[in-house]
């Protein structure tokens, strides 16, 4: 996008901005659940009288709305809560600090489709999928673990990392594009048990939002998708605890008022006890493997004042693998963010964010002779500004990020005598800093922009030595690079910009563009996330990856809001992908930077998303269809070859039935084509072996995959304040034998012939878990 | 390491039976030539192979073709001219010495083909022997080959594991990146054309060969083993592994030291 335009558009904005009349006052508050207290994060206020208006609330549950003086009507809703709708007389600046209540719990109100009428329709965002915490709960998940990575998978657009896998792929980019964030804490590595797993615990759990495309300037920092995950703020009326069993973790969480309607506290535990099986038996090298994974989070928060609070929250989960006197292996996230949100006054809302995360694993080798450990460590310190200016027709975002990065690649120690010397790969420093301003215009009734700015800023830092390579990987030169001093900076200017155009209530074209960067990148062309990782800056070699994406949309609501219709197109652009040489050697290797390969991508795709969204029977259907290719100068003679992920068709189905007060059914339905991948065009023998001879990169097929995977959830009679429920699931229904690998072997009837075998990982899984709270 | 995590896994979660032969779509490319070339420190008959590939599908007969001119040099002036012994093997004796370069020149079917290796320094193959490993309290014996890798230089090994005569399918290659300097026990994991895994019995006859080779045939057979016993979708996604030979021939050639140590497991 030329710049010129678009300081054009930043200029008329601010113009305006400057034009509120005399008498014209605010309108602002915070909306909550009125049974919890947990701030309500997207709740619709809409008010309607001489100049009708509306807006949602933001992360922190705040809206603020700016009207000329007069007599309004307003209404808040929020999906699954029953709406509350106020007259006001706004002759000044007025609060309104609303709690909803539960729709559940009262019996007159059904859950209607008034609630954040036609938002979909209207809003200039594209590309925005919200996870619904309460239909998360009663979707069939592999083993019954529910998992918001597994669900997200089930829209369009974004695909699976592989069959149980909670690693995903949106629109084209790479598993390791994805910035995922909870409580603004980057998760660099969001799987349990290689990937079977996700480390989000669904209790704790709030609110998630996924920005496919269309990414607003706030968020930056990696090329293809935002999952930004919010744990729950806790109880602040009263005490409460739930917790639940299941096949292969058991949960706990306790939440409360700290003071009460002032502060409260949660926390969630999560274990799982497969290793507690391996310890009864008998054999003693079984019961002394381990194989357990946990989580905690935790989070308090405390209303200092009217204008004041602060929010406190942490993750901790931890994976252990081992298998005595053979090897250990854990790994694990931490992460800790202290936030305070201020009002200076009603317009402008601000927050402040001090932010730690890491990610390290730990090998061990236990091995008499290759007995080694070996560390690595991925951490961040983030401090973050978040501005938030609301007037009628504006809601302006401005702010500040400075990350500073610090990677230990590989750290080996080793036992006298052990033949593996010990080795420091030496340390890795980046200072990661953007600065940004957004604004979401309703330039008429009809018309909506949502456009900004980020521009993003990477230095690597010293010390270190740095080597520059030539295209074969051979070593030119390198630099010594004292501590503290920038030795390569990147600068980076990134447009984003949406509109969204109105034929009428029902009805709205949308349409964006976004350019997005990414400094932090993973060495993997495997495709499920490992443990063992390596996570490299942008370098002297390394170019920062950039992405350009268009997007187009058609979106239509039916029938008084129940039913949702999107269709959108998307094309992307990728510039300096990272890829590595066939015979890379990448762990511990100080020269890694040598092994790799930069090339381009692309991705197409068309998305249609068909959503009933009340009633007894709800769910959705998606479809995508969808192309992702890459090219490097190295690999598939220069030509472009399709991603693994590149899946063409890519269908997903789900139902929820509520049959009655304790009963719902539910089901999904996935079909996708294979993954690509390379399959022999020859054979022969070298060095008594019989090697395979391979022309085009992935221009095979695996077998298509389908699975049904269906739940049922059985409320208990509630009994005073306990309540709990049971979940039967069955994952593959339909026990088809989806293809995990496939592999060429000698055919077992001529050896002299060879056949591909495929391995398929799960047949008919049953499940079953009881939930309980009180 | 990586694998033996994913065992686990799938010993934890596969509780069905998950394998079975499938058709795949594929296209059979036109054959290619594909030379393999030895040059040893053994004065001995060295053997340039050159043969074709076949279809994946085919059966594993493989052309052998003749007719080629075949010349290996080295950078002190020697000239050996390659004499076809039997189809598609040229043969020529002679003894290679460490720390020359060795170039080989193929001319069939109006292509020529290049390459060039140079002999690195023999490491002393001090012993090979037997090492008993537990495994999920499986008592397993494993072949081991003990060397004291050279501190000053930057060593590749290769190894070939024969058990009773029978021929390893799996590729045993190393280098010396995280181990430079130490005295090294390599463990080499018997993998028969039967999935009779069990490792070693009482009685086993093992030989192993080592070969000190130079970093381009590391690179081969590094890459190889990547892929060996990993289908398409686990893994590095497979690719030819990079060949020192020119003209898109498939296949290496290599000058390497030759060392052989046999024993019988007790």
């Amino acid at each position: 996008m030329p710049l010129k335009p678009y300081l054009l558009i930043f200029f008329l904005s601010f113009f305006s901005l400057t034009l509120f009349a005399q008498n014209k006052f605010t309108l602002s508050g915070t909306i909550r659940d009125a049974s919890s207290g947990e701030t309500l994060i997207g709740a619709t206020i809409k008010i309607t009288g001489a100049t009708p208006a509306g807006t949602l609330t933001n992360n922190y549950g705040y809206f603020a709305l700016t009207q000329p003086e007069g007599t309004y009507t307003v209404t808040i809703s929020y999906t699954g809560f029953a709406s509350v709708i106020k007259t006001i007389n706004l002759n000044k600046d007025t609060k309104l600090n609303e709690e909803l209540n539960d729709a559940n719990d009262l019996a007159e109100v059904t859950v209607s489709a008034n609630n954040r009428k036609n938002e979909n329709v209207k809003s200039a965002q594209m590309g925005l999928e919200r996870i619904d915490m309460k239909s998360l709960n009663s979707i069939p998940v592999l083993l019954g673990e529910k998992d918001v990575l597994k669900t997200i998978q089930l829209l369009p657009g974004v695909k699976s990392g592989g069959e149980g896998n909670t690693g995903f792929y949106v629109r084209g980019g790479a598993a390791d594009q994805n910035l995922i964030i909870l409580d603004e804490a980057v998760v660099y590595n969001s799987s349990h048990l290689l990937g079977f797993f996700s480390t989000f615990n669904a209790d704790a759990i709030k609110d998630v939002s996924l920005y496919k495309g269309g990414m607003p300037a706030q968020y930056g920092g990696r090329l293809s998708s935002v999952l930004d995950v919010k744990m729950d703020d806790g109880n602040n009326k009263e005490f409460k605890f739930q917790g639940g069993i299941g096949l292969i973790a058991s949960r706990l969480k306790a939440e409360g008022p700290i003071v009460k309607d002032k502060g409260s506290f949660m926390v969630s535990f999560r274990r799982t006890y497969i290793d507690l099986f391996l310890r009864a038996s008998p054999d003693s090298s079984i019961n002394g493997s381990t194989l357990n994974f946990y989580d905690i989070n935790a989070k308090a928060n405390y209303k200092i004042n009217d204008k004041n609070t602060i929010y406190i929250s942490g993750y901790f989960g931890k994976d252990n693998i081992g298998v005595k006197d053979l090897f250990e292996n854990n790994w694990g996230n931490v992460t800790t963010t202290i936030r305070l949100n201020h009002i200076f006054n009603d317009r402008l809302f601000s927050n402040t964010s001090l932010i730690y995360n890491n990610y390290n694993y730990t090998v061990r080798l236990l091995n008499d002779v290759t007995n080694f450990k070996a560390t690595s460590l991925v951490r961040d310190f983030n401090f973050k500004e978040d501005f938030q200016y609301f007037s009628n027709k504006h809601t302006l975002r401005f702010g500040l990020n400075a990350t500073h990065h610090r990677i230990s690649p590989i750290d080996i120690t080793t036992s006298q005598e052990s033949q593996v010397n010990p080795l420091t790969q030496e340390k890795r420093y980046g200072l990661e800093s953007a600065v940004y301003v957004s604004d979401e215009w309703a330039v008429t009734e009809k018309l909506n922009l949502l456009y900004g700015l980020r521009l993003a800023a990477f230095s690597l830092l010293g010390p270190g030595n740095f080597g520059s390579y030539d295209a074969d990987g051979n070593i030119l030169s390198s630099d010594k690079v004292e501590s503290g001093k920038f030795y390569k900076n990147y600068l980076n200017l990134e447009p984003r910009f949406s509109l969204s155009y109105l034929f009428n209530e029902e009805n709205s074209v949308k349409a964006s563009y976004n350019r997005n960067t990414q400094n932090i990148h993973i060495l993997t062309n495997a495709t499920s996330s490992s443990p063992t990782d390596q996570y490299v800056l942008s370098s002297n070699n390394i170019k920062p990856e950039i992405a350009d994406q268009v997007a187009v949309g058609y979106f239509r609501n039916f029938a008084e809001n129940n039913y949702e219709f999107s269709g959108e197109v998307y094309y992307k652009w990728m510039q300096n992908q990272i890829d590595y040489r066939d015979a890379a050697e990448l762990l511990g290797n100080s020269n890694v930077e040598s092994e790799l390969l930069y090339g381009t991508g692309r991705a197409y795709g068309l998305e249609l998303f068909f959503k009933k969204k009340f009633g007894k029977l709800n769910g959705w259907v998606g479809y995508t269809l969808s192309r992702t290719e890459r090219k490097f100068a190295g690999l598939n003679n220069g030509n472009y070859f399709p991603s693994r992920q590149d899946r063409t068709h890519d269908v997903s189905f789900v139902g929820i039935y509520n049959l009655n007060k304790r009963w719902t059914f539910s089901s999904s339905l996935i079909y996708s084509t294979g993954n690509a991948v390379t399959y022999p065009a020859g054979k022969y023998v070298v060095g008594g072996q019989t090697v395979y001879y391979y022309t085009q990169r992935n221009a095979g097929r695996m077998p298509y995959t389908m699975r049904l995977d269906l739940s049922a959830t059985l409320e208990g009679r509630n009994k005073g304040r306990f309540q709990s429920s049971w979940n039967f699931g069955v994952y593959n229904a339909l026990g088809r034998k989806n293809p995990y690998s496939v592999e060429f072997i000698n055919d077992p009837t001529d050896a002299s012939k060879t056949v591909a075998e495929q391995t398929s990982l799960f047949g008919i899984i049953p499940s079953v878990t009881w939930n309980f709270k009180f | 390491m990586k694998k033996l995590i994913l065992y686990i896994a799938v010993l934890n979660l596969c509780f069905t039976s998950c394998k079975k032969i499938i058709e795949v779509d594929t296209n059979n490319a036109a054959a290619q030539i594909v030379i393999e070339g030895n040059i040893t420190d053994q004065l001995i008959d060295q053997q340039i192979v050159i043969s074709k590939t076949v279809g994946y599908d085919e059966k594993g007969i493989y052309p052998k073709v003749s007719g080629a001119t075949v010349i290996v040099t080295d950078d002190k002036g020697s000239r050996y001219t390659f004499m076809e012994k039997t189809p598609g093997v040229y043969v020529q004796a002679m003894r290679g010495i460490s720390g020359n370069t060795y170039s080989l020149n193929v001319s069939v079917e109006g292509k020529t083909y290049t390459a060039s290796s140079k002999m690195p320094n023999r490491v002393k193959l001090d012993s090979i022997g037997v090492v008993s490993n537990s495994f999920f309290s499986n008592e397993r014996k494993t072949a081991a080959a003990y060397l004291v890798d050279p501190e000053n230089e930057t060593n590749f090994y290769h190894f070939n594991l024969y058990v009773n005569n029978l021929f390893s399918r799996r590729i045993y290659v190393n280098n010396d990146r995280l181990t430079n300097g130490n005295k090294l026990r390599i463990q080499l994991f018997y993998e028969s054309d039967d999935d009779d895994n069990d490792g070693l019995k009482s009685g086993d006859k093992i030989s192993v060969e080592a070969e000190s080779i130079d970093s381009n045939i590391f690179d081969y057979w590094y890459t190889l083993s990547q892929q060996s016993g990993r289908g398409p979708n686990q893994g590095t996604t497979p690719a030819n592994p990079p060949s020192n030979i020119s003209n898109n021939a498939l296949g290496y050639f290599s000058a390497h030291t030759y060392q052989k140590l046999s024993t019988e497991v007790k």
